[in-house]
This record gives C-alpha cells, structure tokens and sequence, in this order.
C-alpha cells in the first residue's frame, strides 16, 4: 500500500484542511464533506420538522472502495464513528442504531464494519415549541477512522436544514429510503432464547431457533457487542439442527466476560429461490450453567405452586374431593394402608405426567413447534376427554357405581384391592387436568420445554407433584385429617353436586371443539355422550340382573363405548369454522391479500399469528396485545391488526409461518410503513415468540 | 380439518425420532490465537534483532520488569501519544526505576511503519523518546506470539517473567490527542502495582490504534 497509501493520505489531510463543504442540495439533504475516502452527509427521513415529533436522521457515509469504517464495536481495532451534536434547542438526539456490520479481515486481526456506503440511523425529537414558518438546522461534527490497510481518522461538519411544518411531515424523496434500507440492517430483537457455556478454550452458544434448515443458510456468524469474550478473528462453528443453532467460538481474552451475559448480533444469511437473505438478530444470551441452577429452583417452585392449584380447577376438583370423602369415611380405617392410597394416588399422577411429559419433550426434540396443551390440539383427545369427564360425572350423579377394581372412588378405599385404583385415580386427575392451565403453569412449563429432558422432566414432575400434595399430605399426616368434617348423609349429597363442574367441564371441551373443528364434531361428540349416557344406565342395570343377562348387557356397553368413541374421528374429519369469528376483536382476519393491500396503501401492519389452543398466545395477547399501552401505541402509528388464527389448519398461514423458518405459533410480525412502494417487499420484524408490553412498543416505535 | 391432526402427526413422528444433526459450517480460524501470550502465565521468550544490530532476547533481561511496545511510528494512534509526549514521558518514568521498555516494530518490509535501524534511531532521538531498545519483528513471529494486534500495544511482564498486563495504553480509546490529559493510563498503573507486587487491578484491556502492518 505504501505509495499509493501515503499519497492518498496526504491528499487527504490537505482536503481535510480547506473542509469541503459543498452547497446545500434542498430540504433534507445536506451538505456532504469529508474526503476523498469517505464524504459523509446527514440525510433525512422526513422533508420537514414537525413540532413535538421524533424522526430519524441518518449520517450517510460514502466509502471510497477498499476502505472502510467501523461497527460499534470495531473488532480487534480501529474505533466507531462518532457525532458531536449542536442542536437548536430543544432537540434531542438518541444513540447511532448500528446496522450490522460485515467482517474485514486484516492479517491475523478482525475488524467490524462498513464499506462502500453505509447510513447509520439517528433519531431526533423536536421540541413543541417550534414555530411552523420557520427553518431548524441540526448541526454536528462528525469524526471517523476509516482504514484500507493503513487508518486514517477524520472528521466534518455535518448539517441539516429543514422547514417547520404544523401537519405531518412528508417523507424524504431520497432520505426515507436510504434511512429505510439501513434501518432494515439494524439487528432487530432476537425471537429466541441464547444462551452460552464457556470452557477454558472456547465459548459455545446455543440460539433456540428450531425449524431452520441448515442447506438453506449459507453463513452464520456471532458479531459480539462488546470485545473481550470471544476471539474475534477466530473460526466460528456453526451448526443447525432440531435444537436450534449452535456456534462454537475461541474464548477472547477476558476472563470476566463470561461470568455475564455476552451481547451481540447473531446474522444469518439465507439462500431463497429469489436471492440471498442477511437476517440479524440482536442477542443476549445468558450463561448456561449460572442461570439454570437459579432458573431451575424458581421453574421448579412454580410448577409445584401451579400443581397445588390445579386441584382447585373444575375438572380435577371432583375427582379428588371424592378421594378425600373416601378418607373421612374411613378415617378409622388403618393408617397403614391410607399412606399406601395416597402414594399409590400420587404414583398415578407422577407417572401420567412423566408419560405426557415425556412425549411432549421427544416430540420437542424431534423438532416439532408443540406446547404443554399439545394433546388437546387434537380434536379427537378433546372429545375423548369430554367422554371420559362425562362418564365421570355420571358416576358421581349415581347413575352407575364403579365398581372398587376399576377406579375405588369412595368407599372402596380402605379395600386392599383399591391400590390399583388409588393409582387409577391418580392418573386419572392428571389426565383430568391438562385441559385446565393454573396460572402458574405457564412459566415453568415454557421453561421446562427449553431444557435438557432431564430438566424438563423435572419441572413437569414438580408440577405432578403438586397436583398429588393435598391428598398425599391427608393421608401422610393423620393428624390433619382431624380437621375434615364427620362422615354423614352430607357426603351423598355432596358427591352428587360435585357432578356438575364435571358437567360443565364437559360443556367447555364441547365449545373447544366447536372452535376447532365445528358443527359435525359437535354432533358426532354429542351423540357419543348420549351412547355413554346410555352404556352408563346399562351397566348398572346389567349388575344387578340374572347372569345370562348381566353378560349381554355388559357386551352392549362396550358396544356402546366402542361406538362413541368411533364417533370421535368424525370430529377430525369436520369442517374448519369460519376463522373470522373467532379473530374477534378489533383485529381483521388475516389473508395474503389483505396483507398486500395494507402494505400497498403505506400502512403499518402487525401480523398476530395464533391458535385458540396456544397457551403462550393467549398469555401473550393477555400481557401484551390486549394492554391500553399497546392499544395505544398501535393507534398512535396507525397499526394495522391482522389475526391470522391457526387453531384450524390453513395452508395460508402454515407457508407464511415456513417463510419465517417456523413451523408453529406464535408468531408476531409488525411490517414498517412501505416508503413510497420502494420497499413494500422488505421483510418485518419479528417479534419474539414471548411478548412484553414493552418489546411491542420498541418495536412500535421503532416504525 | 382434513389432515392428521397435530397430535397424531406427532406422534408418528416421534416413532421414527430422526437424528437432525447436519454438516457444521466451517471457517477459516486464527491462525494464531492459540499461540498467544496469556496474563497470569510466563511471557513467551523471543529474541529480535535491535536497532544497534545486536540481538536482545527476553532472557536477556530475566529479574527486571519488562515493558512491550508495539509501535509505528506512522499510525496516527502511535502519533498521539507521541506528539503529546505522553509515551516518552511513561518510558523515562519507567526506564528511570529500572524498567526494561522493549519497543517492538513488527511492520513488514514495504509496510507502513517499517523502518531501516538508522530511520529507527532517528526517529527515537527527533522524538525524545526513551526506550531500552527498539527492536524489528519484520516477520512478525513475536508479535503474532503476543497476540499484539494494534499499535499502540502495550504489555507488562514481572520479574518473574510473568505477564502481568496486556491491552490498551490508556482507557480513551480515540486518536485525539486532547483525550491524552484526561485518560487513566493502564500501563503507569501496572507497572506500579507490578513494582509493589501486588496484582494488576485492570490486567487486561481491549488494544486500540491501527492493526499491526504483519507481512
């Protein structure tokens, strides 16, 4: 480089000298300076100030080929660009949004930055006060070290000049671009959990982004915030599987800095059909180890709080107030084998929670977007529940008797023969309880599912075990069974009344399934329940009848059984209901086209992709979309809401949920106003899968 | 709902649990970072040719603190704490105590900041400056063993022959020389700490400057 280097900085310092300063080329755009490697230029979103409003600026850096500048964090060296403002007053300035950087490798050291041209986004607020008529000028020094091989650190006024306007600025026929397009570069937050172990040699980070396909992204690359955790230069292994990706680096030179979260921009580049794709995502992840130990205890405390409180729920309630009946009849009864109910009790739970568990995590690590509530996705599993509730509650309003082998409900408890159905009994409250979301669940469960299946297993457990705890400390301590009430004629009474939440829960699973899969489901559904009803009746009827009757009733039960339980995949094979309905709200339905429309006429979009069945979307739109901050910051930019409801399959909305690498919901978009239709095709940003009032309206904001 | 639902789809899927693992996506790596000197471990040995012709190796110096300086004199990082005194102020103060202050020129032939031993000596004497000795690396094998990416790079070895610091100069990491005056200065602060024996509060910071002109 030598020469050419030296001559050029030469030329350099003479041009920096006399500080160019070109004419002023209009409203908005500015006068450019610098120097023969880099001239700089403020340009403007807007053609205009509005009084009270924020807008974005941007320092337009164009680069001379071969040179570059640098990222906020510059790599091995080198230094960021900086502003020092003179505003009129009143105004205020924010931080530069850094676009993501490219990677400039110089020998054995890597730098983070820019070449060729680069607008670093600015957002400015303007005072109330400014008087429409009148003309703002927002001035500053600009300072930046641009290097080829050799640095050469420069600086330039920078300014400019716009009109004070009453209404609504116009945007910047050449400004709102530019700031568009590099405000689409600027990482947007991470859609998924990060997290990192570090070894003495390397720091390994693991990024929850499941359903991507590894052919597809041709680079992927970990841009940290700050220097001193990783190696910058060093290789930087990635791999994409079910989990998610993974990328193994060499440690920086900072001990310290993996003792907290390391921040950074995760970028992925994309081949698609129509070109290559550069996503970045502003991570944080949290270090592994140091955060499940803590993560774990907390998880674990909440499932066992959310457990408890399941007993309280509609379609567990019954099942265990008719246990707890049971020990206050035989409260005499030997303590002995009550301790064997209530272990056997608690078995049936743990063990029908490690079974859905267990299925739920496979299912997970195989890959598949599913949630705690999966099951009930089926319509099928729905219907069959409301059956089995069904037959419960008919039990309970004595219209048959079961008998002590099969559920030892009630007086068979102190019956030896009744372990079998203590564990039944069990099983059968944690079976019960799945459609029914304490509100503690969905924490510790959304953390469960993230974790090793040790870990999972775990919080899944926890959550059992509190579900089992009321009727395991009753029989574990007899002292507290002083505090039940006297056995008496009350308790026929009671177990009768305590048929109708059974009922009611199965009122509910009869609405779930008209959401999701409407009105022949509801028949076929209804008309098992009246075949139940009726092999209910007959099996009563047959045990008390003579020995040749009692085996032909017993056959047309069954037959019945078998018969409504045929009819539960009519339930599956029912036609979608209308989706409008269920959007409801302010929201519009969801469609391609609608989509297009929107964006067509300039108008920012949120896209609400969610199912009836999808837990963390109900808490989502309960936290965070449906809060009056929200509403509001939604109405202050003219967001427009579309829900796109996937309780139902729709192949609409399973390829858009494709196009973002995700094969389930949630899944949250909010588009930018389309500029003058230049960048109507640009993507949005997405949200992360777990909302917060405050994320929505950064991104909001952001707008 | 024509297809399977989720659930049963599910479930087949988890009958026949594939292994995703896929091919990892390799990348060229430093070739050095494994080399490098660490703190809290004995600095590397070298041996470099002085501007006086004679070689000076680190051993050579076994007992007393050591100072590494990687510099170029063009680089306007360098040129910062040059024109403002401030590197000729610190290696007086430290040669002063009996620090050895190794000033280590790692540009290759043809790149900026490479000098001929009688440029080198020039420009210590024009500038006032103070080192021990100025030493070439022009292939950069002791630099790449250090890890010294930029110019300024400073690091600070004990009498044990432990390295103590290794990073920036100063916490103000600019080319302005006004930033000079009010800068907390890394390397003072080491060497004082390295003098009392106690450990180094900062021992290691992120370098700035330019990057070093390996060949």
């Amino acid at each position: 480089m030598g020469t050419m280097g030296r001559m050029s900085r030469l030329l350099a310092i003479a041009l920096l000298a006399i500080c160019l300063m070109a004419a002023s080329a209009g409203d908005g755009a500015a006068a450019w300076s610098g120097s023969p490697r880099v001239t700089v230029e403020l340009v403007s979103e807007r053609d205009a100030v509005a009084p009270g409003k924020t807008f974005w600026i941007g320092l337009r850096q164009t680069i001379a080929p071969g040179w570059h500048t640098y990222w906020s964090n510059p790599g091995d060296s080198g230094e960021p660009p900086q502003i020092d403002w003179t505003l009129p007053a009143g105004f205020t300035a924010s931080d530069i949004s850094w676009p993501n950087p490219e990677r400039i490798r110089l020998g054995p050291a890597m730098s983070y930055g820019y070449s060729n041209e680069v607008v670093l986004p600015i957002q400015l607020t303007a005072p109330a006060n400014l008087v429409p008529g009148t003309r703002v000028t927002v001035a500053g020094r600009a300072s930046w070290l641009v290097c080829e091989k050799e640095c050469i650190p420069e600086e330039a006024p920078v300014s400019l000049s716009l009109p004070v306007v009453a209404g609504e600025p116009g945007l910047h026929p050449t400004g709102a671009p530019l700031i568009a397009r590099a405000r689409q570069a600027v990482p947007s937050p991470s859609p998924w959990p990060a997290t990192f172990t570090a070894t003495p040699e390397t720091v390994t980070f693991a990024v929850a982004a499941r359903g991507l396909v590894q052919d597809r992204l041709s680079e992927v690359w970990f841009y940290p915030a700050r220097w001193g955790a990783i190696d910058h230069a060093a290789a930087q292994q990635a791999r994409v599987d079910a989990r998610g990706i993974t990328v193994e680096v060499a440690r920086g030179q900072l001990p310290e800095a993996t003792a907290a979260p390391i921040e950074g921009v995760l970028v992925l580049t994309e081949r698609l059909d129509g070109g290559v794709v550069r996503q970045a995502f502003a991570l944080r992840a949290a270090p592994a180890a140091a955060t499940s130990g803590l993560a774990l205890l907390r998880s674990v405390a909440l499932a066992l709080a959310g457990g408890i409180l399941l007993n309280l729920m509609p379609c567990v309630l019954p099942v265990l107030s008719v246990k707890a009946l049971g020990l206050i009849q035989h409260s005499a009864g030997s303590a002995r084998a009550m301790r064997r109910h209530g272990l056997a009790y608690s078995a049936g739970v743990l063990g029908s929670f490690a079974v859905v568990a267990g299925t739920l995590l496979a299912l997970r690590a195989g890959g598949e977007r599913i949630g705690w509530g999966f099951q009930l996705q089926s319509p099928l599993v729905v219907t069959l529940l409301a059956y089995l509730l069904f037959a419960m509650a008919l039990a309970l309003s004595g219209v048959f008797v079961i008998g002590a082998r099969l559920a030892g409900v009630g007086q068979s408890l102190a019956a030896r023969s009744g372990y079998g159905g203590s564990f039944f009994t069990g099983a059968l409250a944690a079976v019960a309880a799945t459609p029914c979301t304490a509100p503690f669940m969905g924490a510790a469960v959304g953390f469960a599912v993230t974790q090793p299946w040790t870990t999972g297993l775990l919080v899944f457990e926890a959550l059992g075990l509190g579900l089992a705890l009321p009727y395991l400390l009753l029989t574990l301590i007899p002292t507290w069974r002083r505090f039940l009430p006297r056995p008496g004629a009350w308790m026929k009474r009671l177990e009768e009344l305590l048929a109708f939440p059974l009922y009611a829960s199965v009122a509910w699973l009869v609405w779930v399934l008209s959401q999701q899969a409407g009105p022949t489901a509801v028949a076929a559904a209804l008309g098992g329940l009246v075949l139940i009803g009726l092999a209910a009746w007959l099996f009563r009827i047959s045990r008390h009848a003579r020995a040749t009757w009692r085996g032909a009733g017993l056959t047309a039960v069954a037959a019945l059984v078998v018969g409504a339980v045929a009819l539960g995949p009519l339930a599956g094979t029912a036609p979608a209901r209308d989706p409008a309905q269920a959007a409801g709200g302010r929201a519009e339905t969801f469609s391609p086209r609608r989509l297009a429309e929107l964006r067509a006429q300039g108008r920012p979009v949120f896209v609400n992709v969610t199912a009836a069945w999808c837990i963390t979307c109900l808490v989502n739109e309960r936290v965070a979309l449906r809060s009056d901050a929200v509403t509001e910051a939604f109405a202050r930019k003219g967001v427009v809401v579309l829900k796109a409801d996937w309780t139902s399959r729709d192949a609409g909305i399973a390829e858009m949920l494709g196009s973002f690498g995700r094969s389930g919901v949630p899944l949250y978009l909010l588009y930018a106003p389309a500029l003058s239709g230049r960048v109507a095709a640009s993507a949005p940003a997405v949200l992360p899968q777990i909302l917060t009032e405050g994320a929505v309206i950064d991104a909001v904001n952001r707008i | 709902m024509s297809e399977p639902s989720l659930s049963r789809r599910a479930f087949l899927a988890s009958t026949g649990l594939a292994a995703f693992a896929g091919p990892s996506l390799a990348r060229t790596g430093s070739a050095w970072a494994a080399t490098a000197a660490k703190v809290a471990t004995p600095a590397p040995a070298f041996s470099a040719v002085a501007t006086t012709g004679k070689t000076v190796s680190l051993a050579d110096h076994a007992g007393k603190i050591v100072v590494l300086e990687w510099t170029n004199h063009e680089c306007p990082y360098v040129r910062k704490h040059y024109e403002t005194s401030n590197m000729q102020a610190l290696q007086k103060e430290a040669t002063a105590q009996g620090v050895i202050w190794l000033s280590i020129i790692s540009s290759a032939p043809n790149e900026q900041g490479y000098v001929s031993a009688s440029q080198a000596d020039e420009l210590t004497k024009t500038r006032g400056a103070a080192p021990t000795a100025v030493l070439f690396d022009p292939t950069g094998v002791v630099g790449k063993m250090y890890g010294a990416t930029n110019t300024p790079h400073m690091y600070v070895i004990d009498k044990a022959g432990v390295l103590q610091y290794a990073g920036a100069i100063d916490d103000k990491p600019t080319s302005r020389k006004s930033d000079v005056p009010g800068a907390q200065n890394y390397v003072r602060v080491a060497l004082a700490s390295v003098a009392a024996g106690q450990p180094v509060k900062t021992p290691i910071t992120r370098a700035y400057g330019c990057t070093v002109k390996y060949a």
